[in-house]
């Protein structure tokens, strides 16, 4: 994998819906290797960042670059580095987990795609149901198949969006070994997640967008996790979007 | 180009492994087409009109409809799960997409074709066998026609509420031209025409033909924007 200093750059980045501003005047950057949480309340605009940076949706103003990509150019390039788990699973139903991989590998032009997907079915933990059609799986065997799909690249920058929701405890600790490994890995990881025990375990930076904006964004080890959900909670109420919350 | 090449046979295939598995579009548009073949056979007097006169345009609607069906249906695929999100995340052009699904469609639309195309001899009581080649090229040319327009309309439509009402709507009126031309070709034929004796017909589908994929050519790329 190769170096990729400023993984993301985000630079007042909007996106408004008609009167709604989704994303309104977002700066942060992530450098290789990092792993940002971005936590908010229901509408707060975190899957419209997500779908800004992955390249899915246009910003209205602003600019993002994405592995050194600027994502209004929807380069095939910068989609080659990049992988997104999003609400949808994005996977075929009638499909198997074998059958699905094999279809995004030889989309993504890799070589020995069999090989390759049987790895990552390995990887998650599917290979007893790699042969069965993918509507019988449960949610939190479709959550694995997905990152399956968004890892088959082996991309240098994932986008996880609420990848927790939904899930059972097994499931969870599944899916946490799987980022951790990534980020062991030295990958740059954004989440949006609602789980903040989870979110916060395995971040390097914690953000909390509100209407659109960042209320904050801090390093972990600036923030004080025994009062973080409280304070969440304040910042939502609120809508303090200044650095007047106490962190 | 061997990765142009490779998405579009990608997408063609994974159409073909999904149809195997649920045989969905096929009997779908198959039944349908011969329903309305049905349909206009007892509702029509075949001993006071010719068939070769009423057939073709009958044919045509049966084509036409039962391929929206498919079409409609096609693009659905996409929608289950969001997997054309999936499509928009790989590193493809998005005339790959368009082609892959496109050629999906045609070959698709071209099987239920060759198993009505039968049974339209039968109950037409019209020698089909004779004109078989120069046929099968009209039908070719017609059903590439309602194809490339469709497949583009239908991704246009698979973002609305009302896909199922929006697409005829929208195609139905683009696709006037080329019908006329098929179902004024297959008349002629049926009545024994050369081929050759028809060019205007044949050039006016084959340019609209290209004209469409032109279009959709240019325009596919901001249609698959969300």
């Amino acid at each position: 994998m190769e170096s990729l200093e400023n993984a993301i750059e985000v630079r007042h980045l909007r996106k408004a819906f008609g009167t709604l501003k989704a994303v309104d005047g977002i700066d942060f950057e992530l450098k290789q290797g990092e792993f940002l949480t971005v936590f908010g309340p229901n509408g707060a605009g975190k899957t419209t960042l997500i779908k800004i940076l992955s390249g899915l949706t246009q910003p209205s103003s602003g600019t993002a670059k994405v592995a050194g990509f600027d994502v209004t150019e929807g380069q095939p390039e910068m989609r080659k580095k990049i992988g997104v788990i999003s609400h949808s699973t994005a996977l075929y139903a009638d499909l198997t987990p074998l059958e699905n991989l094999m279809f995004f590998a030889r989309m993504h032009g890799l070589e020995h795609p069999e090989d390759k997907s049987l790895k990552v079915i390995e990887e998650v933990g599917l290979s007893p149901r790699r042969n069965n059609r993918v509507r019988t799986f449960s949610r939190g065997m479709l959550q694995r198949l997905s990152i399956a799909r968004a890892i088959l690249h082996d991309p240098a920058i994932l986008f996880l969006d609420e990848p927790f929701t939904g899930l059972d405890l097994h499931a969870t600790n599944v899916l946490k070994e799987h980022l951790q490994r990534l980020h062991d890995r030295r990958r740059t990881i954004l989440m949006t997640t609602h789980d903040i025990s989870c979110g916060l375990e395995m971040c390097d930076k914690v953000a909390l967008q509100v209407q659109g904006k960042f209320a904050f964004l801090k390093n972990i080890s600036d923030v004080d996790k025994d009062r973080f959900e409280s304070t969440y909670f304040d910042a939502v109420r609120d809508n303090q979007f200044s650095t007047g919350i106490g962190i | 180009m061997n990765l142009y090449l490779n998405q579009i046979a990608a997408i063609v295939w994974k159409d073909f492994v999904t149809e195997l598995k649920t045989r969905e579009l096929l009997s779908a548009m198959f039944i349908f087409a011969l329903l309305v073949i049905l349909i206009f056979i007892f509702s029509i007097n075949l001993s006071i009109v010719k068939a070769s006169e009423v057939g073709p345009g009958i044919l045509w609607v049966a084509f036409l409809f039962a391929g929206t069906i498919g079409l409609n249906r096609s693009f659905m695929l996409e929608k289950e799960n969001d997997c054309l999100m999936g499509l928009m995340l790989v590193p493809a052009d998005r005339t790959a997409i368009y082609f892959g699904k496109l050629i999906s469609n045609l070959i698709f639309l071209s099987i239920m074709e060759l198993f009505i195309l039968p049974l339209f001899m039968i109950f037409f009581d019209i020698d089909l066998l004779s004109h078989l080649g120069p046929l099968l090229v009209v039908v070719f040319l017609g059903t590439l026609g309602f194809c490339v327009l469709g497949t583009l309309l239908s991704s246009l439509s698979s973002n609305l509420k009302t896909r199922e009402i929006m697409l005829p709507i929208l195609l139905y009126p683009l696709l006037i031209p080329i019908i006329i031309a098929a179902v004024r070709m297959t008349g002629q034929i049926l009545d024994g025409t050369e081929l050759s004796d028809m060019m205007k017909w044949v050039g006016l589908t084959a340019s609209f033909d290209i004209i469409y994929i032109g279009v959709s050519i240019m325009t596919i790329d901001h249609i698959l924007e969300e």
